[in-house]
């Protein structure tokens, strides 16, 4: 398994050119990045362009990792975020491809990193829900879908600009409650 | 994590928003264009992003196809043998990748019809061709003839010319080109037996050249030497 700092030091090396570190890089994190494209675009071969597009941008930007103050998994999977709703967004119409069949692979977190990772998840579930559940759920599909506000309002029954009251009111909370 | 305090509600909301890709294109943009001049911006995103991010655990770690790295691989480094080259040289300095397709292509050089002793050139150019410099190098002066067939120096700034030698990939420079589209360069004496076989680079700088003795700006041209 590869560490935290690892990632960070392929990340560095990355952006000084080194291509052996990229390729090491993408040894390490493809499958969770394609895991974040799987899931926003729910189709095999967008997720694959989207991908490709995710790795040149994660080799043309990391020359200005180190001046940004992320932590080296959140940067990286911003990144694939961010290029699979753009992709999500350019669509016509929307694509649902439930049937598509994914292989898990087989890597998980070490026991430590784990347990960072639960107490960091306790802490955004926590304040989660303090939330109304309605308001939280809304939170939880645009990060985990890339759900527009369009989408979000829909499968509330609310109209859009009344999503978009709650949502931005529940963020007020949520950075409140985070920042403690 | 910023304290709250420290932004405007509005814009913390609207900073979630952001992280969250709710923000239609053009309300994107205009964030964009704030996060470029507003680090306090920037500093709010990260939390945002590092806040949302232990959400990510529920994205299941899905094995890419095998052939997607060498794609990806192959759209980065399209010319392995220049762009590993570049990359060394100016590692810091994404731009490489713009130039690494260039054709190191050698044009009879009408320009220059005196051939009496063996007589090196170099077209070095720009990938989109927008800029063509012709240069001749005579071993006996040491003279580099520079002729400048395309293209102009952006006002302001300097090009400067880079030989890189082929068996140390050590990469020298020869100093800042002639702002006149016609001019002579003298190539300092270290250097005059690696001209042949060597490469040519010009690279865009500040006023006088590359302050630290590397190229600091994006490689504009390049062209390998050849026997005339």
């Amino acid at each position: 398994m590869t560490s935290v700092s690892d990632i960070e030091n392929m990340i560095v090396r990355t952006g000084i050119g080194d291509r052996k570190a990229f390729s090491l890089l993408y040894v390490a994190t493809s499958s969770k990045l394609f895991g974040v494209c799987l899931r926003v675009l729910n189709n095999r071969a967008e997720a694959e362009d989207a991908l490709q597009d995710v790795y040149v941008k994660i080799w043309q930007k990391a020359d200005r990792y180190s001046a940004n103050g992320y932590s080296p998994m959140t940067w990286l999977i911003t990144i694939a975020r961010n290029q699979a709703i753009d992709r999500l967004r350019a669509r016509k119409a929307p694509v649902k491809n439930i049937d598509d069949v994914v292989d898990l692979a087989d890597s998980g977190p070490t026991p430590e990193t784990a347990a960072i990772q639960r107490s960091e998840r306790a802490q955004i579930d926590g304040c989660l829900n303090e939330l109304d559940v309605v308001h939280a759920d809304a939170v939880r599909g645009a990060y985990l879908n890339g759900d527009s506000y369009q989408e979000l309002a829909d499968s509330a029954g609310v109209p859009i600009n009344t999503m978009r009251t709650w949502l931005r009111r529940s963020l007020g909370k949520l950075k409140e409650c985070l920042g403690r | 994590m910023s304290q709250n305090d420290d932004h405007k509600p509005d814009d913390i909301a609207l900073i979630g928003e952001y992280a969250l890709h709710l923000l239609d294109a053009d309300e994107r943009r205009v964030v964009d264009q704030r996060l470029l001049a507003e680090p306090a911006l920037r500093a709010l995103l990260r939390d945002w992003d590092e806040g949302f991010v232990p959400l990510a655990d529920e994205f299941d770690e899905v094995a890419p196809p095998s052939t997607l790295k060498a794609q990806i691989e192959a759209q980065l480094f399209a010319d392995t043998k220049l762009a590993s080259l570049w990359s060394r040289l100016f590692a810091w300095n994404a731009a490489w990748v713009a130039v690494a397709a260039v054709v190191v292509a050698f044009v009879g050089v009408q320009l220059f019809t005196d051939t009496n002793a063996p007589t090196y050139v170099a077209e070095i150019v720009a990938e989109d061709r927008g800029l063509v410099v012709q240069a001749r190098f005579d071993p006996k002066t040491a003279n580099l003839d520079i002729s400048r067939v395309i293209g102009s120096i952006s006002s302001g700034r300097s090009h400067e010319l880079w030989l890189i030698i082929p068996e140390s990939k050590a990469v020298v420079s020869l100093g800042v080109m002639p702002v006149t589209q016609q001019g002579v360069m003298v190539v300092p004496k270290q250097y005059r037996a690696q001209m042949i076989g060597g490469t040519l680079a010009i690279s865009d700088e500040p006023l006088g050249g590359s302050p630290t003795g590397v190229a600091t700006g994006a490689i504009l041209a390049i062209g390998g030497v050849v026997l005339l």
